[in-house]
């Protein structure tokens, strides 16, 4: 067992797709993270007090893993949708009733865009009352309010989607909010509508904008995101444990 | 200060200036890495790792119980002849909706949101000062004052809610005064001074800017989380205001999730 | 390079030709797109809609006519078609008997027979369509919705 294991590990076709061997000492745990994309988005050593779940609650990384079970259960009900008048609510109802798991799929996708509108909101607080958005981090403080309105945007988009009574209200009304800004106001809520009033044009446009123009806008400012965070040195707790010890 | 400076052999001492550095200015910032305690850190791997995982296992476990436990809301197929009563949007709209109960939509729901989407954007060029940074609240200061504020928030914008719904200006004085005084400039000058009250008091024991930022910060976060649960939990049919669980013709606000 | 007289380089010159290029060019590119997504429908849901005979519109009531999403206003002077749509928030508002009023249920905005405003946050009367008596029946023109800032009598088509 040990030798077929040493075997595999050992070959050119595993090397070539790991560089470094299991991670148990400092070299390979260095190299875990600057060799492989999926880790090297996070520093080689972290400080143990960002790591502490008192300080920021882990509410950055949450979200971006309700956004990835989102983009995993909305793909998944894309299999059952047409955003047609005639024919979306009956797919929803068809999804519900008789696709094996189709309305616990659909349930997932509902409460997972509900749960990503409170924890990207909390996140938000966190960082505002830790302080986080001091400088050097002023830019990725702006990039997270627009990430967060993006957040918004999506889960508003997708609420007209099931075109029952719920989504056509909720959508007539917030829509008609936008119609009161001066000047652009009247053409912003047409343009978004694709019309008057909500009808076929404005379900067309939601269902482009929820499942293809934000995701993709959010999935790449959150890389943008994180990447800052990086680059101003890792998260804020880090830097008052070292003021707190030149000063003291 | 060393006055001498050793000199490399290969200079001679006919080019070679008598003194290369000079003390020009006293610069506050993070020192190296030279005379600090021990190196607070360790690998991410595998702790990182593994918080990542088990935070994924918590949450699609979280999103499963509660996708076994509660269904989405499917109502009826959309209607444009039938708004259905009450009509709500999404609920993290109903801050806005519930505020424009209260005054011209134009100020209610563009002019006083955009100022408060343009405050959140400004925050770290009104406080750029670094100190304070990772501390929760900054200091014990920073945290009463954070406290009190929340606690004012919380008390006096449901009463805000309460009497400009029970005896609303507006209505009382209809047709009396010109419409644009009474739906936007009473409205907007009796929000303004109850949003800036804690700001001027506390700006009378000269603060830092840290602390002006908590303290609006605080009045925003806490008014929108009131507004947004006064109009998703106690806005009944009519778009009355109902005790949650004693809304009449067997309405209940969580159906609108 | 004496007789060269201009104050800019050739360097300068093609670095602004060309950044001046590319910005009208990414310009262009943003004007497209807005016509593009600008909607192309003209609004309005019909032309000329049959409400009904003059007769059947009692004085003093409200019908519903629920092809043109209108209602139609019988008063001692004549009819208006008021638009459904709330002024405020587009609500369809519904006529409530027992109170005699024009209810929103989004936001309690109140309208009387006329579509005057009686309460809540609506900034304008109802629009309304204009409409027609043709020998006793009644026609509406629903493509364009008039908005107005206050009632007018001459807004109601006489019977």
């Amino acid at each position: 067992m040990q030798k077929i294991k040493d075997f595999i590990v050992n070959s050119r076709v595993w090397r070539s797709f790991f560089r470094h061997g299991w991670p148990d000492n400092p070299l390979d745990r260095s190299l875990v993270m600057t060799t492989n994309i999926f880790f090297h988005l996070h520093p080689v050593k972290v400080s143990r007090k960002s790591l502490r779940w008192s300080y920021s609650f882990g509410l950055g990384i949450i979200a971006a893993i309700v956004f990835t079970v989102l983009t995993v259960t909305g793909i998944l009900l894309m299999f059952y949708y047409a955003p047609t008048v005639e024919r979306a609510y009956t797919y929803i109802n068809t999804l519900q009733s008789q696709v094996p798991f189709g309305q616990l799929l659909r349930n997932m996708h509902r409460w997972g865009a509900h749960l990503m509108v409170i924890v990207v909101v909390f996140h938000m607080a966190r960082v505002f009352y830790t302080g986080a958005y001091k400088p050097p981090r002023e830019f990725n403080w702006v990039v997270g309010v627009i990430l967060l309105l993006m957040t918004l945007g999506a889960s508003f988009t997708g609420y007209l989607l099931p075109w029952d009574q719920l989504a056509y209200w909720a959508i007539t009304v917030g829509t008609s909010v936008a119609g009161y800004a001066p000047g652009l106001g009247p053409t912003a809520k047409a343009t978004l509508l694709g019309g008057p009033e909500v009808g076929q044009e404005a379900l067309t446009r939601f269902y482009a904008l929820h499942i293809m123009v934000i995701p993709a806008a959010i999935a790449l400012i959150t890389a943008l995101h994180i990447w800052r965070v990086r680059k101003d040195g890792g998260l804020a707790a880090q830097d008052a444990e070292e003021e707190g010890e030149t000063n003291g | 200060m060393a006055k001498k400076t050793p000199q490399p052999e290969s200079f001679s001492p006919e080019t070679a200036p008598t003194k290369t550095y000079s003390l020009v200015e006293l610069v506050k910032a993070p020192t190296t890495m030279a005379d600090r305690g021990p190196d607070n850190t360790i690998f991410a791997f595998p702790a990182v790792a593994l918080i990542e995982l088990l935070l994924t296992l918590g949450v699609i476990v979280v999103l499963l119980g509660m996708s076994l436990a509660v269904n989405a809301p499917l109502e009826e197929i959309a209607n444009p002849n039938t708004t259905t009563d009450p009509a709500k949007a999404p609920w993290y709209f109903m801050g806005l909706q519930e505020m424009l109960e209260h005054g011209h939509p134009t100020l209610m729901a563009v002019a006083l949101p955009t100022l408060m989407v343009l405050f959140v954007i400004a925050i770290p060029y009104l406080d750029n000062d670094h100190r304070g940074s990772g501390v929760w609240f900054t200091s014990a200061r920073g945290k009463r004052i954070t406290l009190l504020t929340a606690l004012y928030a919380l008390i006096v914008m449901p009463i805000y809610i309460v009497v400009d719904t029970k005896y609303p200006l507006r209505e009382i004085l209809r047709g009396q005064f010109p419409d644009f005084l009474l739906q936007t400039v009473i409205p907007g000058l009796l929000i303004s001074v109850i949003v800036l009250l804690p700001l001027l008091i506390l700006l009378r024991s000269k603060p830092t800017s840290r602390e002006i930022v908590l303290v609006m910060f605080t009045m925003l976060f806490v008014s929108a989380i009131v507004f947004t649960l006064a109009g998703f939990l106690f806005r009944g049919p009519g778009f009355e205001l109902y005790w949650p669980w004693n809304m009449p013709g067997g309405y209940s606000p969580w159906d609108n999730l | 390079m004496a007789e060269n007289k201009s104050t800019i380089s050739r360097r300068q010159f093609l670095g602004i030709a060309w950044t001046g290029s590319l910005a009208l060019f990414f310009a262009q590119m943003m004007v497209a797109l807005l016509k593009f997504i600008k909607p192309v429908t003209s609004g309005g849901f019909g032309g000329l809609v049959y409400a009904g005979k003059i007769e059947e519109f009692a004085i003093g009531s409200i019908n519903r006519i629920l092809k043109g999403r209108f209602y139609i206003s019988r008063t001692e002077d004549g009819i208006i078609a008021l638009w459904q749509k709330c002024t405020h928030l587009g609500c369809a508002v519904p006529w409530v008997e027992e109170e005699g009023q024009f209810h929103c249920p989004c936001h309690g905005s109140l309208f009387n027979k006329v579509g005057e405003v009686l309460g809540g946050p609506a900034p304008r009367p109802l629009d309304y369509f204009p409409s027609e008596i043709r020998s006793g029946e009644v026609w509406v023109d629903t493509s364009q919705p008039i908005q107005r800032k206050k009632f007018d009598p001459s807004q109601i088509t006489g019977a």
